[in-house]
């Protein structure tokens, strides 16, 4: 049977089920949100003589917490518009809609008889075969389905969602004891393709898989930094982003998390999973307590392992705890050798095998940690998984890790693993020692462009699920390359479409893309039907090097500047005129020169995180490659008779002015980056690719041609500009900008209204990208803008002048 | 020289705008109402004796276009015989309007004049649906021609030294005193009732209809405080001091005059109330368009041979607290004659309508309390003041 789920229904409105309710309207989903009525007025109702029986007093809690939810940041959805997709109601009033529900999700309190409560109102209302799931993070569903009817548990799951459920790509499904079978695959399915979330099958274990693996990994660290080898901030330095993992690293993720939470997920383990061998490491360390005591949660107390304070000067500043005092102190400068060397090893093997090569105090560590987690994550196979490629994508969807503890095992080596965990009296499980001395001596391995891990059960190498369909450009066997250089690929990825790849840092537009972006048109142009631009990199492209910019313009060689200028617009112009259809696949930062590069693609399959925005207003500049052109053309496009223009064209203005970005792939379309209708929108990061090689060949099946040059581009000159002057001038008088601000502000203005025309007056592109890259050229010439520029070089952030 | 008379005058509640309870009543609809109440308040009354209509109005554009004045007269007095012509001096249209009548009548033009304005900002925005500075003029860095008024509040309280504090305190006592007033029913008798009929979709997307006479000025708030109005945020600037609780509200309203000459009050038997005895404009940099008043006033004192001692009640337009505070700082005017009823911060300011709007209130109240001297003031958009003197009979 197909399933098709148009409306979901979330009961429980907390932080998790208010996350799950916009997570779903993300999707395009239809949600009901109910959570109970409060049994005693507020003052603010008593006020207002209202009663328990009023709606607006019924519906107060689903509303306040529905509403703090929105208000979070980062935001919990992809566009304000989408919040109405979500009906808010009570559990006394509008339980029965649950009816029509195609799905119904139980995000209660964690306590079994409150669950139970909602189930056997659950079983009331809703319709024989509808779904059901729990959101549980701790509850066994053998005793959840306790009492249940049958067609009850042969719907039911636990389908546990990570916080934030839009941003944490983790989805572990938990079927019931009585689970359909169908329906098993479906929510694995569902989670993948529409949730766009990484789908793992997991057992009714405590904690399930992620939470297991990360608590152990968190508590692990506590006892490290409770016999004080390590201090807070060594600790958070070693395990960030040196070894793939987020830049909050330990301390900092926990103190977001909140110490009440992890106590409580710890201790749930603790009490529950006697058979554990490493069970005391989740033994709660005395620290905890006194910080428990002290009311230091974290984030939500105002202070946890770091304190965030103002100095005298009015400078923020962040503290860490001291374990002998119980007070905050100034953090020590962290400066471990390997770390620096580590950072310049690009390959995640060398890189690993580096980290436990030394002898120093961070080698010891990494030596240490790596083989503490190596010896708990092997014995935890059967037990929670059956399958290493389980926890090794729990751990990177539900804790943001770039490698799994059996990927990171793999590069060290198996063997070299085993050793390590010799020295710390450490034994490997039996099924790896089985697996070596049958020859087997990797977890992971690539085969004809197949990644394939090992298989407990039959004792032998299987594809790793979830490639079916998708291209995953990094396991493409390099006969499929076409052509390269040092920054960019051209991968052959089948039915004869190419797809360029950037590998530059950020993947920035610099002369290296710049020639990669000519030679893959002009490849695509004679042996394939389509180009499709995407990469595998955190970020589609940060935007256009500007390093080179910044020099020329400081040597003032303008015409060398024009030159470079006139290279980077006609490559984009090339995009924009080949002979076969270009679909660009942006995903992450989607910045300036990136942003102008999908602007001028046929067709952009944006995934659903993605932030784009023509931002160079930051940095002093204005988009000169085919940026300004761009927008223009799609506002002209706009006009219809009768329209006040310039009220159209105010829009584009402020988004340019404003360095405006999309904060998802929805509202990309909002900003007019992307076109409804045109442009399709990926759930699944993973299914990116291969969704935009379908685009460039339906592109090309349907009869692609060459567009020919546009020369009917209404501008509206001195009409408009004046208008946007007096705008940009009250915004400096308000002090909202600054000087420099108004002189670039004023700039894209001028450019945005086809220069001083008497009157509005159609224009070509060429006319329109001269304007724009005179105007760039001119604001390289003004000492704020390199001042701008040298600062975005220096410390990666904009310069306010 | 020949004498103008007013006979009446009456105005409607102010609405706020955009959301308030004419957000259904075209302005026009408005207006006409307005008018035919005034036209019955007479007795005996021949409406073919009216010479012309003069509507002011900031923004004639749109429900307020097409000449809003003649269609005003078709729709009030549903006769073809009236024409009418639309006034524009921003805010102190209303006052210009009933300026315009008086000086047709006293040099013998026309014998009846309806004078007054109209003004819906919950339909036409503050700055018209196409605002289109001059390129050439605006390039000259003569940007603040076109400056929002907020910005010029902003200016004139930097310019002269007005505190946050001060204008919220300003501000607070502006809804204090237009609260007490209402309680005390001071605009009864001046406020035309007015039927809003609306046809809308309810909750189920039913057709309803309904239908609410409005007769009390919404604006003022009972429950504002210092600390509510200092928790506000500027709106116009960054670092500034000018909020939506120190600025005068957005509003819909109407108010008319019958103006008319010694031959007409004998025709029409009753009598007269009120003259506006002079009248004066002037103009100043528009970056502090709000002190405009300062020039309009000593204008016409000098014009009318009156000292600033002999004007006993003052309307002055609150557009935005600090520019009211600065005009009485710099022309120590008397604080305890001005606005005592409370001024456009808590009552609402339909731009074009509210110099004859003002014109009313200070006329009933000045009825009320037997004074003879009275003033109508106010700052103009684009750096203009006007002042005008109120004789009552």
């Amino acid at each position: 049977m197909k399933r098709n789920i148009s409306k979901v229904a979330v009961l429980g409105s907390g932080i998790m089920g208010s996350g799950i309710a916009c997570h779903f309207a993300n999707i395009g989903v239809e949600v009901l949100l109910l959570d109970i009525c409060p049994n005693e007025l507020n003052e603010s109702e008593k006020q207002k003589k209202l009663s328990l029986d009023s709606k607006a007093v019924k519906n107060r809690i689903v509303n306040e917490m529905f509403n703090k939810c929105i208000k979070s940041k980062p935001s919990p959805i992809y566009s304000k518009s989408f919040v109405k997709r979500i009906k808010l109601g009570n559990f006394d009033d509008d339980i029965s809609k649950i009816k029509s529900a195609d799905w119904i999700i139980e995000v209660v309190v964690e306590k079994l008889e409150i669950k139970q409560k909602i189930f056997d109102l659950i079983e009331k209302h809703r319709t024989p075969g509808t779904i059901v799931t729990s959101n549980t993070s701790g509850i066994p569903i053998k005793l959840m389905s306790k009492g249940r009817s049958d067609d009850f548990n042969k719907n039911f799951a636990i389908t546990h969602f990570f916080n934030p459920p839009r941003y944490l790509n983790l989805f572990e499904v938990i079927p019931s004891p009585n689970c359909d079978k169908h329906l098993l695959s479906f929510l694995l399915k569902y989670g993948e393709k529409y949730l766009g979330k990484t789908s793992i099958l997991a057992k009714d274990t405590p904690a399930f898989i992620g939470n297991r693996i990360g608590t152990f990994g968190i508590q692990s660290l506590f006892h490290q930094v409770k016999n004080g080898d390590y201090t807070i901030e060594e600790i958070d330095k070693l395990t960030g982003s040196i070894i793939g993992r987020p830049k909050s690293a330990t301390f900092r993720t926990a103190d977001v998390v909140g110490l009440d939470t992890l106590i409580s997920v710890s201790k749930g383990i603790y009490d529950s999973c006697k058979n554990d061998e490493s069970i005391e490491i989740f033994k709660e360390p005395d620290f905890l307590k006194k910080m428990v005591k002290n009311n230091a949660l974290g984030s939500k107390t105002g202070k946890g392992f770091y304190k965030k304070i103002k100095d005298n000067s009015g400078k923020s500043k962040i503290l860490r705890l001291d374990f002998d005092s119980m007070e905050y102190v100034e953090q020590k400068k962290v400066n471990f050798d390997i770390l620096s060397k580590a950072r310049k090893i690009k390959a995640s093997n060398e890189k690993f095998k580096f980290l436990v090569s030394g002898d120093d105090k961070g080698s010891n560590f990494y030596k240490e940690n790596f083989s503490r987690m190596f010896h708990y994550i092997q014995n935890r196979i059967p037990e929670i998984s059956d399958s290493i490629v389980s926890i090794d994508e729990a751990m990177k969807a539900g804790f943001g890790w770039k490698d799994g503890p059996f990927e990171i095992w793999n590069y060290i080596g198996i063997n070299e693993g085993k050793e390590l965990m010799k020295v710390y009296g450490l034994e490997t499980a039996k099924w790896i020692d089985d697996m070596l001395s049958n020859g087997y001596n990797e977890f992971y391995k690539k085969s004809e462009g197949i990644v394939q891990y090992y298989d407990l059960k039959s004792k032998k190498y299987k594809a790793k699920p979830g490639q079916e369909g998708f291209v995953i450009l990094k396991n493409i066997l390099e006969d499929k390359v076409v052509w390269s250089n040092s920054e960019a690929t051209l991968y052959d990825i089948g039915s004869d479409i190419v797809n360029l790849e950037f590998s530059s840092k950020m993947n920035v537009i610099n002369q290296n893309i710049i020639s990669s972006l000519k030679k893959g048109v002009e490849i695509a142009e004679k042996d394939f039907k389509g180009l499709v631009i995407g990469n595998e990199g955190s970020h589609f492209s940060a935007g256009a090097d500007i390093s080179m910019i910044f020099l020329l313009s400081v040597e003032q060689e303008y015409d060398e500047l024009n030159h470079v200028m006139k290279i980077f617009q006609d490559t984009m112009m090339r995009l924009r005129y080949s002979a076969i259809p270009v679909v660009a696949a942006p995903h992450g930062y989607t910045l300036g020169g990136g942003c102008e590069l999908c602007l001028q693609c046929d067709a952009v399959v944006p995934y659903s995180e993605t932030y784009i925005g023509l931002v160079e207003a930051g940095i002093g500049l204005l988009p000169g490659g085919g940026g300004m052109k761009e927008m223009i053309l799609r506002a002209s496009d706009k006009f219809k008779k009768n329209d006040v223009e310039v009220n159209i064209l105010q829009e584009y203005f402020m988004n340019i002015g404003m360095g405006k970005t999309a904060t998802s792939g929805f509202e990309g379309y909002e900003l007019d980056y992307f076109i409804k209708g045109r442009d399709i929108t990926v759930m699944n990061k993973k299914n990116q690719i291969n969704i935009a090689k379908q685009k460039a060949l339906n592109l090309f099946d349907a009869g692609y041609t060459k567009p020919i040059e546009r020369n009917d581009i209404k501008v509206l000159g001195k009409q408009a500009l004046g208008m946007l002057y007096v705008g940009v001038d009250s915004l400096r008088a308000g002090d909202y900008i600054s000087d420099h601000d108004k002189k670039i502000a004023n700039k894209i203005a001028y450019v945005l209204c086809g220069g001083d025309l008497s009157q509005p007056t159609k224009v070509s592109e060429q006319y329109l990208l001269e304007l724009e890259r005179e105007a760039f050229i001119s604001l390289c010439g003004e000492r704020k803008t390199l001042e701008r520029m040298q600062y975005m070089l220096k410390n990666g952030k904009p310069l306010r002048n | 020289m020949r004498e103008a008379y007013i006979v009446k005058g009456f105005r409607t509640a102010v609405g706020k705008a955009p959301k308030g309870f004419f957000k259904f009543k075209r302005p026009d609809e408005l207006a006409a109402e307005t008018i035919e109440f005034l036209i019955n308040s007479v007795p005996d009354f021949d409406k073919y004796w009216i010479d012309d209509l003069i509507v002011g109005n900031a923004v004639p554009e749109a429900e307020q276009g097409f000449n809003v004045a003649r269609l005003i007269s078709l729709m009030g007095l549903k006769i073809e015989d009236v024409p009418g012509v639309t006034v524009n001096r921003l805010c102190a249209s209303g006052l210009e309007s009933l300026a315009i009548a008086s000086a047709k009548i006293k040099s013998g033009m026309a014998d009846c004049i309806i004078a007054g304005g109209v003004e819906s900002m919950s339909y036409i925005p503050m700055t018209g649906y196409k605002p289109v500075p001059s390129y050439n003029t605006v390039s000259q860095g003569k940007e603040d021609y076109y400056w929002g008024m907020g910005l010029t509040a902003e200016q004139v309280a930097k310019d002269f030294n007005i505190s946050r504090e001060d204008q919220d305190v300003f501000s607070f006592n502006s809804h204090m005193k237009a609260i007490q007033a209402i309680k005390d029913g001071k605009f009864d008798s001046q406020i035309v009732p007015i039927t809003v009929d609306e046809t809308y979709l309810d909750e189920n997307l039913k057709k309803q209809t309904k239908s609410e006479i409005f007769k009390q000025d919404q604006g003022p708030r009972a429950d504002t405080n210092l600390d509510v109005l200092a928790k506000l945020r500027p709106v116009f600037s960054a670092n500034g001091s000018v909020t939506a609780g120190n600025s005068s509200q957005m509003s819909d309203g109407a108010s008319f005059l019958m103006v008319v000459s010694e031959k007409m009050l004998k025709k029409i038997k009753i009598d007269p109330i009120a003259k506006l005895t002079n009248y004066s404009v002037a103009g100043l940099p528009p970056k502090i368009m709000g002190m405009g008043p300062v020039k309009a006033i000593p204008k016409v004192l000098k014009q009318s041979g009156l000292k600033m001692n002999d004007i006993e009640l003052i309307e002055l337009n609150e557009a935005f607290a600090s520019q009211s505070i600065a005009v009485i700082n710099e022309l120590k005017l008397n604080s305890d004659i001005i606005n005592v009823n409370g001024g456009a911060i808590a009552l609402g300011h339909p731009l074009g309508c509210s110099g004859a709007k003002l014109t009313v209130q200070l006329i009933h109240e000045m009825k009320a309390k037997n004074l003879k001297y009275g003033m109508v003031t106010m700052c103009v958009g684009t750096g203009q003041g006007a002042a005008g003197i109120i004789e009552i009979i």
